[in-house]
């Protein structure tokens, strides 16, 4: 199991940058549509922050801050987001994520809803991926062991 | 008779001031019983309003303090300033300051963030000054026929208090060539330097001034404690 690092340099650099990093992450998913990046990069730069802040603060705090259940939770979320305004794309009489569909429900004229739909869609794909590099490292962390609460 | 009668009445009135002397001295006792026990319970409310003030504005503060250098750091990124963006940002600052307001200011002293950032800045051009003096210095080893080099490991004991001014002095002897800070253990700092010159700067113990001057410590009042406790103590004498 991964502890927490007694070098106080790296810790509290890490510390300092865990949060410019996250909203880094959002920005990189938020702006997918207009400059490079979206919901997979900025997933694994937030999944990225948060192994960081695992290295370097150990399980025990980063399990305190994030429950692997969240994580999870928040997986199965992303897939839902994706699927859901995939199928409503069908359901609405197009073919799937044909976001211009989205358009009779968010009340704007198609190029708009086109836009909104990636966006959603990036979330998605974005929640996915980072609690799958989580949850990935989580497991990696613990070296197989689980902690006594889980067992 | 009548001095019976008179004496009788002495008698009635010495009671009756003995009486009055009595009750006057338990009056007096649940007087003070009082106002010792509402002092203790005034000096108990001022403690506890004093630290939860603390606590609630440390709180809210590093929140405040997180949000608002999070969302200029998205304006510097972002660069587009249409309503949705602005409200996307918005929105990504608030759920990155509540997620991480306990790690950006994390051992900060409460109500001194301004102050720090303000000396911050003020350290800069010094290191810029010393950084360059050090990297004439070095040159003059590295280019010297002989190569004077005596390289050493030094420690000291720091007179820092939190990790963030650990961290800072480590990076800014890091940054001066010649010297590299190897570890901390502890208070104890190890640091290599090239040679005799720069560890002796190092020891004259300048640069730990500075940065006990950045963040308050050491041998520093601190102004901004005894102002934030003045403001509670006038609050309180309102309330009263």
């Amino acid at each position: 199991m991964i502890i927490s690092s007694d070098d106080i340099i790296i810790k509290t650099i890490a510390r300092i940058f865990v949060p410019f990093i996250q909203l880094f992450a959002l920005y990189v998913i938020m702006h997918g549509h207009y400059s490079p990046g979206g919901g997979f990069q900025g997933g694994v730069i937030l999944g990225a922050s948060l192994v960081l802040l695992l290295i370097t603060h150990g399980y025990e705090e980063m399990r305190r801050r994030v429950p692997e259940g969240a994580v999870i939770l928040l997986g199965s979320l992303g897939l839902l987001i994706y699927s859901g305004i995939g199928l409503t794309c069908l359901l609405l009489g197009g073919n799937y994520l044909d976001y211009s569909q989205l358009s009779v429900i968010l009340h704007v004229d198609p190029a708009h809803a086109r836009a909104m739909g990636i966006l959603g869609i990036e979330l998605g794909v974005a929640f996915a991926v980072m609690a799958a590099v989580c949850s990935i490292f989580f497991d990696i962390s613990t070296g197989g062991i689980l902690p006594e609460d889980e067992k | 008779m009548e001095v019976t009668l008179f004496i009788h009445a002495a008698d009635d009135a010495f009671r009756i001031l003995e009486k009055a002397k009595e009750r006057a001295v338990g009056l007096l006792d649940t007087a003070t019983k009082l106002t010792s026990e509402t002092r203790w319970m005034e000096e108990k409310k001022v403690h506890a309003i004093l630290k939860g003030a603390q606590e609630t504005k440390s709180g809210f503060q590093n929140f405040v303090a997180t949000f608002l250098m999070l969302f200029g750091f998205w304006a510097l990124l972002s660069g587009k300033f249409d309503a949705f963006h602005l409200f996307l940002g918005v929105v990504c600052s608030l759920i990155i300051a509540y997620l991480s307001y306990d790690l950006l200011f994390a051992n900060v002293r409460v109500g001194d963030v301004r102050i720090i950032v303000q000396r911050f800045i003020g350290y800069i051009p010094w290191l810029i000054r010393e950084i360059v003096m050090s990297n004439f210095h070095v040159a003059y080893l590295a280019l010297s026929p002989k190569m004077p080099i005596d390289p050493k490991v030094i420690t000291f004991r720091t007179k820092l208090e939190s990790d963030i001014s650990w961290v800072t002095l480590a990076n800014s002897i890091t940054l001066t060539p010649g010297t590299i800070t190897m570890d901390i253990e502890g208070r104890e700092f190890m640091v290599h330097a090239l040679d005799g010159k720069v560890a002796d700067d190092l020891d004259t113990g300048e640069m730990e001034d500075r940065v006990a001057h950045i963040f308050m410590e050491a041998d520093h009042i601190y102004i901004q404690d005894v102002l934030d406790v003045s403001r509670v103590f006038a609050k309180l004498k309102r309330g009263m």
